[in-house]
């Protein structure tokens, strides 16, 4: 493959302060450069205000744009922690979305400045309410025993921390808005049972909802051929409402089929994939 | 999990600015499973943010996460700060993505631009605060830049992107990734290669217009 060619040409104008950058030239010449982020902070803003006066030189920056895209393609990916998603989702809350143009109050100025002042604003906005509540999160995730523990306390945490929670797994969006809406139900009870083996499940079921699901932490990792089954157990036996593997030390499932008060909620360990019928002795039976 | 990047050459979405730029698609499959056609693309899901629909949120967030915290982590190494920043990078999106306006590019360019604008800035942000003193010692380091123009050729997966890099000198590469992967300005390049800063300009500018040609030069 042979090598393109250099064609450098030497500029002389690297002594003039970036402000007296003003005419339009000089800043298509700064395109590339911005697409970049390769400006300082002053050559950056005078380039973004001559942008949104010309829609040619905005045109020209997003076609550079386009382009160092692929450059960032080009990083390896990394899957982040799954936290990072606990964390961003539960800021959701209170955090406003921008009005679809720039309001006068933001003034004529960069878009991008005017979005990023925006963005950095916003955090601190949600904090005075947001941050006992985003500590209770993060204490919850982090440590789930230390307040699984106190039942009543349970229903108002689980409200908190599962919207917005994209746990890995089979838990959906969808599971989570249910999870939240059971948790908060008016009628939502509670109950938390130790399992004999180490760790302890939270039953919340909601008689009105007809839907329960249980929060557990501390279970044992089983082995890869086997499962946790959760079991709606009545007098005319039982009725598997799902599975669910541990990962980490906690994890939440909503139970699968409708909730009866009256009704026992049993977890049985199982070979991988679950059984139709309990072939083990439950390790929990929290009765309603 | 295998990520694929195709690019695409559509009709679709024309706008005034240069054609070729349009023909430049990316499409990042989180999954490799399923049809990718019938998969949501980033640009419908960040439209529906724009909604401010949570459930396209999270899956734009799925979709994108590892491609957005890669190009952080090349940028911002200190693992917490660059969660941090990618962090903000999602909330701007989540705040902003009413203003995202299609015409003007691809969802995942603006959401890149978002993220290699934040990773910039913390980087400067941080070498600001003591970093002054040792940039001044960075030339002795004499810090290996052809390695980083190689690591880049290294990343190229895709041969289109591989022919569109080849296309540039190997100092426009330097350069480039220099900018786009160390984060430095054009005056830092300039200091680091020992090298005037026109020239830098010049190499950059050169550099860019040549990867948007071979871009947009569809087969």
């Amino acid at each position: 493959m042979t090598e393109p060619r250099d064609d450098d040409r030497e500029h002389a104008d690297e002594s003039r302060p970036a402000r007296e950058f003003a005419s339009l030239e000089a800043m298509h010449e700064l395109a590339a450069a911005h697409a970049l982020d390769a400006l300082d902070a002053d050559e950056r803003a005078a380039f973004d205000a001559a942008a949104d006066a010309s829609p040619e030189l905005r045109a020209e920056a997003d076609s550079y744009a386009e382009s160092a895209a692929v450059l960032a393609a080009l990083a390896e990916p990394v899957e982040p922690p799954p936290a990072l998603k606990l964390r961003l989702m539960s800021q959701l809350d209170g955090l406003p979305q921008a009005a679809s143009q720039p309001t006068a109050a933001e003034g004529s100025t960069a878009e991008s400045t005017g979005t990023a002042e925006l963005a950095t604003s916003a955090a601190p906005l949600d904090r005075p309410a947001g941050r006992a509540r985003a500590h209770a999160r993060r204490r919850w995730f982090e440590r789930p025993g230390a307040i699984l523990g106190v039942a009543a306390a349970t229903i108002v945490l689980i409200a908190g921390v599962v919207v917005g929670v994209g746990w890995p797994g089979p838990n959906g969006w969808g599971a989570q808005l249910e999870m939240a809406a059971l948790a908060t139900a008016p009628d939502a009870q509670s109950q938390t049972l130790e399992v004999a083996g180490g760790g302890e499940v939270t039953l919340v079921s909601s008689a009105d909802q007809g839907r329960s699901g249980v929060v557990v932490a501390g279970l044992p990792e089983l082995e890869a051929d086997q499962t946790y089954e959760l079991w709606y157990i009545d007098d005319s036996g039982a009725a598997s409402a799902g599975t669910f593997d541990v990962s980490g030390d906690e994890t939440w499932r909503v139970l699968e089929g409708s909730f009866v008060p009256g009704v026992a909620v049993g977890v049985t360990v199982e070979p991988a994939g679950g059984s139709p019928q309990p072939t083990t002795e439950p390790i929990v039976v929290i009765p309603t | 999990m295998i990520h694929v990047l195709e690019f695409r050459s559509s009709a679709a979405g024309v706008s005034a600015r240069d054609p070729r730029s349009d023909m430049l698609g990316l499409v990042v499959d989180g999954s490799g499973a399923g049809a990718p056609a019938s998969a949501p693309t980033p640009d419908e899901l960040l439209a529906r943010v724009g909604e401010g629909d949570r459930e396209a949120f999270a899956a734009l967030y799925d979709t994108t996460v590892p491609r957005v915290f890669g190009l952080v982590r090349r940028l911002v190494v200190d693992p917490a700060q660059a969660e941090e920043v990618t962090q903000d990078v999602y909330l701007e999106i989540w705040q902003t993505a009413t203003r995202f306006d299609p015409a003007r590019g691809s969802a995942l360019a603006w959401m890149f631009t978002l993220a290699h604008r934040r990773a910039v800035d913390r980087i400067r942000a941080a070498q600001a605060a003591h970093d002054r003193d040792l940039r001044i010692g960075a030339r002795d380091l004499d810090v290996p830049v052809d390695t980083v123009a190689e690591a880049v050729e290294v990343r190229v997966e895709h041969e289109r992107v591989h022919e569109a890099l080849a296309d540039l000198s190997q100092l426009q590469r330097q350069c480039v990734a220099l900018a786009y992967y160390d984060g430095l300005t054009q005056r830092e390049i300039a200091e680091r290669l020992e090298v005037p800063l026109g020239t830098v300009k010049t190499r950059l500018r050169d550099g860019m217009i040549r990867l948007r040609s071979a871009l947009g030069v569809t087969t």
